[in-house]
């Protein structure tokens, strides 16, 4: 049995790393900011008076996150040709992390907004405010800032979870891992040096949400 | 001329593919549980340089995609230890480690959540550490965990999915084989996630019916 271990190899391969690092780093950011848009409707209809929009953007909810991200995916990507919608497989991929982030991101905005005051709302019906006045200038931004560090969580969630678009066809990181494993030979050095790139990645990730939270959050 | 319409055959490829998915499930979650106790244990007994070591690789397997710790395995190991894995093996092991980290992080809190003065008092007794651990740390600590326990669970029914990627035919990959010869994702689809949702389904009401009675012990029982 021989231990060889040499990641020395793998230097230039580190610029096709890189590009597959831009690849996941644009899916995943797209997907944040469709993911936050789709949660935040999500959430407010799942706060909503009416049980019937409660109940629509609930059941939503409740699929994409009790399906295996996999099979979503694989839904999207075979089924959605078959009903005449043409998307590239990197439009299929964000598209697939928007709805999944979306139903995580729900969860942590409805309980942001369920832990807005009573109290609160009542002063600003009886203001006179208008209903979007008081989401878009109350509800909203008291539930976002205390969503900030699980929001966090979400998103590091968001990045691990982008490693399945490889199963796509696509190339971000760990697609041109992928290549350069059967290139080089070396498939240990490359998914070790991965498994590490991802955990710095997510890791900074929550560091920034933490300080952003503690930020946002500090007695005035 | 390709075949292809549903038969008789799919409905036993999708009931093997089942089999195969809830059977690494339970294996998993049996193994991983087993090692993550384990290593918290290493943490209540604060052994020197286990401890922080296991700290560590659970954070490493808990910030990390389960599809690259997948690969690490399936075609890293064998290269290195110039052995054999089959794909169930390393899906296995993967799957054991990485529940192992999230059982190993939910254990450590759910211990932690006991007051340190009620192991102090138990102690003072002159009961050994394990006896406090045993009689009166652990059942508090399992009350606690349970919850976060019934979300990894479910979790982890999902992750099981990833194993179809090396070639593994659990339910995904019947899905994938039945995908490429019907030539209907919708329906194939359709019919693999409504089988992974009553699953988890499952799993999450049995959790949530064991949580009621482990909490049994604290709820209002009335005058």
């Amino acid at each position: 049995m021989s231990l060889t271990f040499d990641p020395t190899t793998l230097a230039p391969y580190l610029g096709d790393l890189a590009a597959g690092a831009r690849l996941s780093a644009l899916a995943c950011a797209l997907a944040l900011a469709g993911g936050l848009a789709l949660g935040i409707v999500a959430a407010l209809m799942r706060t909503s008076a009416s049980p019937l929009v409660r109940r629509i953007a609930g059941v939503y909810a409740d699929v994409f996150r009790n399906v295996p991200f996999i099979v979503q995916l694989f839904f999207l990507f075979y089924g959605l040709p078959e009903i005449g919608v043409e998307l590239s497989a990197f439009g299929t991929g964000v598209l697939a992390l928007s709805l999944a982030g979306g139903a995580f991101t729900s969860d942590v905005i409805r309980s942001g907004i369920l832990a807005v005051e009573p109290g609160v709302l009542e002063a600003a019906q009886v203001s006179g405010l208008s209903r979007l006045a008081i989401y878009r200038r109350i509800v909203l931004p008291i539930a976002l800032r205390s969503a900030v560090r699980p929001l966090g969580s979400v998103f590091v969630n968001l990045i691990l979870t982008s490693s399945i678009l490889s199963a796509i066809t696509i190339n971000e990181l760990t697609g041109s891992a992928k290549i350069i494993a059967s290139d080089t030979f070396q498939p240990f050095e490359v998914y070790a040096l991965l498994l590490l790139l991802y955990a710095v990645m997510t890791w900074l990730v929550s560091l920034s949400a933490g300080a952003l939270h503690r930020h946002l959050n500090r007695a005035a | 001329m390709r075949y292809a319409d549903f038969t008789h055959h799919d409905l036993l490829l999708l009931l093997q593919g089942l089999g195969v998915s809830v059977a690494l499930f339970v294996a998993t979650t049996i193994i991983g549980s087993i090692i993550g106790l384990a290593w918290a244990m290493l943490r209540y007994y604060r052994t020197p340089l286990l401890a922080p070591l296991a700290a560590a690789v659970a954070e490493l397997l808990k910030n990390s995609p389960v599809l690259v710790q997948l690969f690490l395995v399936f075609f890293g190991l064998p290269v290195l230890l110039e052995t054999d894995l089959t794909p169930v093996q390393a899906a296995l092991i993967t799957l054991s480690g990485n529940t192992a980290a999230f059982v190993y992080v939910i254990a450590v809190s759910a211990i932690e959540s006991v007051g340190r003065e009620q192991l102090e008092t138990a102690r003072v007794f002159g009961l050994s550490r394990w006896q406090a651990l045993r009689r009166i740390v652990a059942p508090q600590a399992a009350a606690f965990g349970f919850g976060p326990l019934a979300g990894l669970l479910v979790n982890q029914l999902q992750v099981t999915s990833l194993i179809s990627v090396i070639g593994v035919v659990d339910l995904t990959k019947a899905g994938a084989i039945l995908n490429v010869r019907t030539l209907k994702p919708f329906i194939v689809w359709t019919v693999i996630g409504v089988l992974y949702y009553l699953m988890a389904r499952l799993i999450a009401r049995s959790c949530a019916r064991v949580e009621t009675r482990l909490r049994a012990h604290s709820q209002w029982k009335g005058l």
